[in-house]
C-alpha cells in the first residue's frame, strides 16, 4: 500500500482496501488495517457509515488475530471518520464482536477501544446502546466475553445520574464476581477498585444499597477458593477504605481494619505478599485512629519474618514508610529495628537488596543518638554485604543519614567501609563511592579530606576500567571546585606531574593525565593552566600515538577558552604564538583523525579569539 | 525465574564448555533459500582508490552514531547509504590488516547490543581506544541489527581506529540458520537489510596483524596455510566457502591433542601446539589471538600461551553464565585482560530484579 500514490488511494480506496485486505499474505493485510483512518478520510463520513463500516464488521469475523489487533485498534479513534458523536453507536457491533474473541491482546484493545468511545456518547446512547452491549457481553456463556464485560463497567458507572441503573449494573457486576470460571472472577476483582474508585470521586452519587452490593462483592472475593483471585481483595479494601475516609464515614473501619489484619495474615503466600507489598498505602488509610496503625504493628513484624522470601522482600522495602505512620520514636526503635535488623542478615540477597533501597530513610525518625546506636551499624554490615547490590544500594542513599547523624560520625565510621568499597571487584560499586566522594568532601573539610582521601581518589585514574578512569577525573574536578584552585595545584596536578618516566611509556597512563588536566582546566586559575598544565599539553603534540595527539589538538579548543575569558595581553600572545602553530601542524598530520579534530579545534580556537 | 524462558534449557553450561558447543557448519543440501550474492547493489558503483570522508558525510555518520548508540536501528535507506560507504572502506583493506598499538581486542559479540556498551565502557569510547573485533556480531543475540549497524558506523567514521574482521557467523548461510536473517525480516519487513550486510560481510578483512607480532582471526589455522602471506594471496570478496584455506580460518579450533584434527563443527579443523608455534615460529609472531569459543573466563590461553581465545559476549545467550573479556595491548606491547559481566538492563532498577509476575 505504501507505493501508492495519494491520488490512487483518492480514486479506488477501498477497492485497493479490500484487494490488500484479501491478499493472501497476512502482512499486507496488517499493513493495510494500519492505514484505515487514512482510507476512512478519504472516503469521507458517509461512505465510511455506509460502506467501510459494514465491510469491517464483516472482517471482524473472519480474519486472523494479528488483523484483529490492528482493527480493534484503529476503531477506538474512528468516531470522528463517522461523521462524530451522533453516528458512534455505528462501531459498536464491531467492537463487540471482536471483544469476544478468544485471543486476549485482540480482545484488550476492543475494551480499550470500546472505552474511548463510550466517553464521546451522551447518557441517551449509552442506555440504549452501550449499556445492553455489556449486558450481552456479560451473560454470553463463553468467559472470553465476560472478561470483557468487567472492563466495560467503569465507562458507565457514575456516567448515568439514575441509582435503580447503578443497582442493576452492580447486580450484574456481583453475578460476574461470582462466576464460575477464576479467568471472570479475576477480571471482575480487577476492575472493582476502579468502580469503587469512582464512587469516591463522585460522592453524591452513593447510597447505601450500593455500599451493600460492594461489601458482599469484597466477601466474596476475600473467601475466593483461588489465591489468584483472593489477593485481589487487597486493592479492593484500599479503595473501600479510601472511599469511607472521604465520606469521613468512620463506622465501619473496624470491620475493615479486622480483614486487613486478615488479609495479612492469610495462608495464602500470594495473598500475603500483595498486603506487603502495598502495606504502606493501606496502613495510611487508618491515619485518622492511631490506634488503629498500632494494631498493625504485630501483623507488619508477621510479614517481616514470613517464611516466602518474596513476601519478606516486598515488605522490607514499606519499612521506613510504615515506620512514619506509627510516628512513635520508641516502639520503632524497640520493635522496626531489630526487625530491620533480622532483614539485614536475611538469608535472600535479594531481600537485603529490597531493605537497603529504603532503609536509610528510618533515619530521619530517630533521634540522632538513637540513630548512631542502633541504625548506623545496620548499615555499616550491610555496606559489608557480600551481594553488590545491597552495598550499592545503601551507598546511594547514604546522605539522607548524614542530614540527620551528621557527616562526622558517619565518616569517622564509614571511611574504614569506603577504602574497602573503593577496591570492590564490581566496577559500579566503586563507581558509586566515587561518585558520593564529593559530598563526602564538602562536609569533612579539606584537612581531613587530605590526610585520609586524597590517596585514595587519585589511585582511581589507574584503574583497569575506563569508566571508573573517567569518574575519577570528574571527581577531581569537582572537588577542585570545592577546594579551590591552590588545592588543585599543590594537591593533584603536582603529584601528577610527577609521575616517572616509566609510566608515561603506557598509553593509558598519558591519555588519562591528558584527561585529568585538562578536567582541570576550567576549574583552576589561568596561571595553572599556562604554568603547569600547557606544558605538558604542548610536550604529548608529538606523541607516536594518533589517539594522543588528536586528544591534544581538541584540548587547546579548552585551553583557548579558558584563557581568553579574561582578556590578558600575554595569553593572547601565548595562544598565537605556541598554540595556533601547533593545531596548524596537527592540521597536515599524516593520521586523518588528527587532521579532522585540529581543523575542528583551530576553528573554535580562532572564534574564541575573535 | 531469572532464566530467560526463551531458549531451551538442555544444554547448560557444562555441554557449552565442549568444543561442540557451537553451531555446525550447513551443508550443500541443506534445503536454505538460495541468494545470490551481491544482488542488494550495495556494490554496483565501488570506488577505484580510497576516498576521504566529506564534511556532510561525516555529519551524517555522527548522527547514526548517536542513533545507534541508543539501540535504535537506521531506516532501510540509511543501512543501503551505510553500506555502501562500508565497501568502499573495506574493499581496500588487506586480506591480513595492519593495526598498530595500542589497541584493543575484541572477540565475539552475537547481537548483544547493550554488553557491547558495556565493553565500550570498560575499554573506552572509540576512537579515543583502538578496536579490533575478531568477527561473530550477528545471530544468537536479540539486537544484531542494530550491533553490526553500530560496529560499520564506526569503522566507515574512524576507519583508522577500528579494523572489524570477518568470523563464521558473518555469512549468509549461517545467518539464516542463528538469527539475523529473522531479525531483518522482523525488523524491516522484508530481507533487503540482511541482503546488504551479508553481501557487505564479504567485503570484511579475514585476519589482522598486529605490530607484526600478534596475528588476529575468528577461528584458526588452515593446513593449507604455512605463511602469513599465503593468507595475503587467497581472495576472499566472497561468501565463506565450505572448505579450503579461508573457510578454515574463520572455522578451526585449537585442540589438546597434536598435529591436525576433524574438527566436530563439520567445518575447518582441530590444531595442536606443534602447528601453533610452528606457525608462530615460521612468521615470527609472539602470538594467536582468535575467538570463536565460549570460554567461561572471558579469554582462555592454550598451546603454553602461543594462543589466546577471547570472548566478548558476557552471559552468551543470556544464559551461560560466562564473563566476557577484552585484551588491551598498549604501545609497549605489554598486555592486560579485562574482564566484565553482563551491562545493566535498561528501563530496569539497577537493583532489584523485577517482581516475578506470579499472577497472571
Amino acid at each position: 500500500m505504501g507505493d501508492n500514490s495519494d491520488s490512487k488511494v483518492n480514486l479506488y480506496p477501498l477497492a485497493l482496501l479490500m484487494d490488500e485486505l484479501k491478499h493472501d499474505d497476512i502482512s499486507n493485510r496488517v499493513e493495510a488495517m494500519k492505514k484505515l483512518d487514512t482510507i476512512a478520510l478519504a472516503l469521507g463520513v458517509q461512505r465510511t457509515r455506509d460502506e467501510l463500516i459494514p465491510f469491517l464488521t464483516e472482517v471482524a469475523q473472519d480474519d486472523e488475530d494479528e488483523v484483529f489487533a490492528v482493527l480493534a485498534e484503529q476503531l477506538g479513534n474512528f468516531v470522528p471518520f463517522v461523521g462524530g458523536r451522533k453516528y458512534a453507536t455505528l462501531l459498536l457491533p464491531a467492537l463487540e464482536i471482536l471483544a469476544s474473541t478468544e485471543e486476549t491482546l485482540v480482545r484488550e484493545k476492543a475494551v480499550d477501544s470500546l472505552n474511548m468511545v463510550a466517553e464521546q456518547l451522551t447518557e441517551e446512547q449509552l442506555l440504549h446502546d452501550f449499556v445492553p452491549l455489556i449486558e450481552n457481553l456479560a451473560t454470553n456463556e463463553w468467559f472470553s466475553s465476560k472478561v470483557s464485560a468487567c472492563g466495560l463497567f467503569k465507562a458507565v458507572f457514575v456516567r448515568i445520574q439514575d441509582d435503580k441503573f447503578r443497582k442493576d449494573l452492580l447486580s450484574l457486576f456481583l453475578q460476574l464476581i461470582q462466576d464460575d470460571t477464576p479467568m471472570v472472577r479475576r477480571a471482575a476483582g480487577r476492575n472493582l477498585p476502579t468502580l469503587v474508585d469512582q464512587l469516591t470521586e463522585h460522592p453524591e452519587l452513593s447510597t447505601d444499597d450500593e455500599w451493600d452490593y460492594i461489601s458482599s462483592m469484597f466477601q466474596r472475593l476475600v473467601n475466593d477458593s483461588q489465591d489468584s483471585v483472593k489477593f485481589l481483595a487487597v486493592d479492593v479494601l484500599i479503595s473501600i477504605l479510601k472511599f469511607f475516609n472521604k465520606k469521613k464515614d468512620f463506622t465501619h473501619t473496624k470491620d475493615l481494619l479486622q480483614s486487613s489484619i486478615q488479609l495479612i495474615g492469610d495462608e495464602a503466600w500470594r495473598v500475603r505478599y500483595m498486603a506487603a507489598d502495598r502495606f504502606e498505602e493501606l496502613a495510611s488509610q487508618f491515619v485518622s485512629n492511631p490506634q488503629y496503625v498500632s494494631e498493625l504493628l504485630e501483623p507488619f513484624l508477621a510479614l517481616c519474618q514470613d517464611n516466602e522470601s518474596d513476601v519478606r522482600k516486598a515488605i522490607a522495602k514499606q519499612i521506613p514508610g510504615y515506620a512514619k505512620l506509627l510516628n512513635d520514636p520508641s516502639v520503632i526503635l524497640n520493635r522496626i529495628i531489630p526487625a530491620a535488623q533480622n532483614l539485614s542478615i536475611d538469608e535472600t540477597e535479594c531481600v537485603r537488596a529490597s531493605l537497603a533501597l529504603e532503609i536509610t530513610n528510618l533515619a530521619p525518625l530517630l533521634p540522632k543518638q538513637d540513630s548512631m546506636d542502633s541504625l548506623v551499624p545496620i548499615l555499616l554490615h550491610m555496606l559489608k554485604d557480600e551481594f553488590p547490590d545491597v552495598r550499592l544500594n545503601i551507598i546511594a542513599k547514604l546522605k539522607i543519614v548524614n542530614e540527620s547523624v551528621g557527616i562526622e560520625f558517619l565518616s569517622e565510621n564509614l571511611l574504614p567501609a569506603i577504602t574497602e568499597l573503593a577496591k570492590d571487584p564490581n566496577w559500579r560499586v566503586r563507581l558509586a563511592i566515587i561518585e558520593y566522594i564529593p559530598l563526602l568532601a564538602e562536609q569533612l573539610g579539606m584537612e581531613f579530606f587530605d590526610s585520609k582521601l586524597s590517596d585514595l581518589c587519585l589511585s582511581w585514574l589507574w584503574d583497569g576500567v575506563y569508566s571508573i578512569r573517567s569518574a575519577a577525573i570528574t571527581n577531581l574536578s569537582k572537588l577542585t571546585e570545592i577546594f579551590g584552585s591552590d588545592w588543585a595545584q599543590e594537591e593533584i596536578i603536582s603529584r601528577l606531574l610527577k609521575s616517572d618516566t616509566q609510566l608515561l611509556e603506557n598509553f593509558n597512563y598519558r591519555i588519562t593525565l591528558l584527561f585529568a588536566l585538562t578536567g582541570l582546566v576550567p576549574v583552576v586559575s589561568t596561571d595553572v593552566v599556562v604554568e603547569k598544565i600547557l606544558p605538558f599539553v604542548n610536550h604529548l603534540s608529538t606523541d607516536n600515538v594518533p589517539n594522543i595527539r588528536f586528544n591534544v589538538a581538541k584540548f587547546y579548543a579548552v585551553i583557548v577558552e579558558a584563557l581568553t575569558k579574561n582578556t590578558n595581553k600575554n595569553h593572547i600572545e601565548l595562544i598565537n604564538n605556541t598554540i595556533i602553530p601547533t593545531l596548524e601542524k596537527l592540521c597536515q598530520d599524516p593520521d586523518v583523525d588528527v587532521r579532522f579534530f585540529s581543523a575542528q579545534s583551530l576553528e573554535k580556537c580562532k572564534s574564541f579569539l575573535s | 525465574m531469572d532464566v530467560d524462558t526463551d531458549v531451551p534449557m538442555h544444554d547448560a553450561v557444562e555441554d557449552q564448555l565442549d568444543s561442540t558447543l557451537d553451531e555446525e557448519a550447513p551443508g550443500f543440501d541443506n534445503g536454505l533459500a538460495s541468494s545470490s550474492p551481491g544482488t542488494s547493489g550495495i556494490a554496483d558503483n565501488k570506488a577505484t582508490k580510497p576516498v576521504e570522508l566529506t564534511g556532510s558525510s561525516i555529519g551524517q555518520l555522527d548522527a547514526w552514531l548517536e542513533k545507534l548508540s541508543q539501540c535504535q536501528c537506521l531506516s532501510e535507506e540509511d543501512v543501503a547509504k551505510l553500506c555502501k560507504m562500508a565497501v568502499d572502506v573495506l574493499q581496500f583493506e588487506d586480506n591480513v590488516q595492519p593495526v598498530s598499538v595500542p589497541v584493543t581486542i575484541c572477540g565475539d559479540v552475537h547481537g548483544q547490543f547493550h554488553d557491547l556498551i558495556e565493553l565500550f565502557k570498560i575499554g573506552g569510547p572509540c576512537p579515543d581506544t583502538n578496536y579490533l573485533f575478531m568477527g561473530d556480531y550477528v545471530d544468537r543475540g536479540y539486537y544484531s541489527v542494530e550491533t553490526v549497524s553500530y560496529l560499520v558506523a564506526l569503522k566507515v567514521r574512524y576507519p583508522s581506529r577500528i579494523t572489524i574482521l570477518r568470523g563464521n557467523h558473518e555469512s549468509r548461510q549461517i545467518t539464516q540458520v542463528y538469527g539475523f536473517y529473522d531479525e531483518c525480516l522482523r525488523k524491516y519487513g522484508s530481507a533487503n537489510v540482511w541482503k546488504m550486510f551479508t553481501d557487505l560481510f564479504d567485503y570484511f578483512p579475514i585476519t589482522a596483524l598486529v605490530d607484526n607480532k600478534i596475528f588476529c582471526l575468528h577461528g584458526g589455522l588452515s593446513p593449507m596455510i604455512e605463511t602469513v602471506d599465503q593468507v595475503r594471496e587467497l581472495n576472499r570478496i566472497q561468501e565463506v566457502p565450505h572448505e579450503g584455506p579461508m573457510c578454515d580460518l574463520l572455522w578451526s579450533d585449537p585442540d589438546d591433542r597434536g598435529g591436525w584434527g576433524i574438527s566436530p563443527r563439520g567445518a575447518g579443523f582441530t590444531f595442536g601446539q606443534d602447528i601453533s608455534e610452528q606457525f608462530n615460529h615460521t612468521n615470527d609472531l609472539s602470538l594467536i589471538a582468535r575467538a570463536h569459543q565460549l570460554v567461561m573466563e572471558g579469554y582462555a590461553w592454550s598451546h603454553q600461551q602461543s594462543v589466546v581465545t577471547i570472548f566478548s559476549a558476557p552471559n552468551y545467550c543470556y544464559r551461560c553464565g560466562n564473563q566476557a573479556a577484552i585484551m588491551e595491548v598498549d604501545d609497549t606491547m605489554n598486555r592486560q585482560f579485562l574482564q566484565y559481566n553482563p551491562s545493566v538492563r535498561p528501563g530496569e532498577p539497577t537493583v532489584s530484579r523485577k517482581t516475578p509476575d506470579y499472577f497472571l
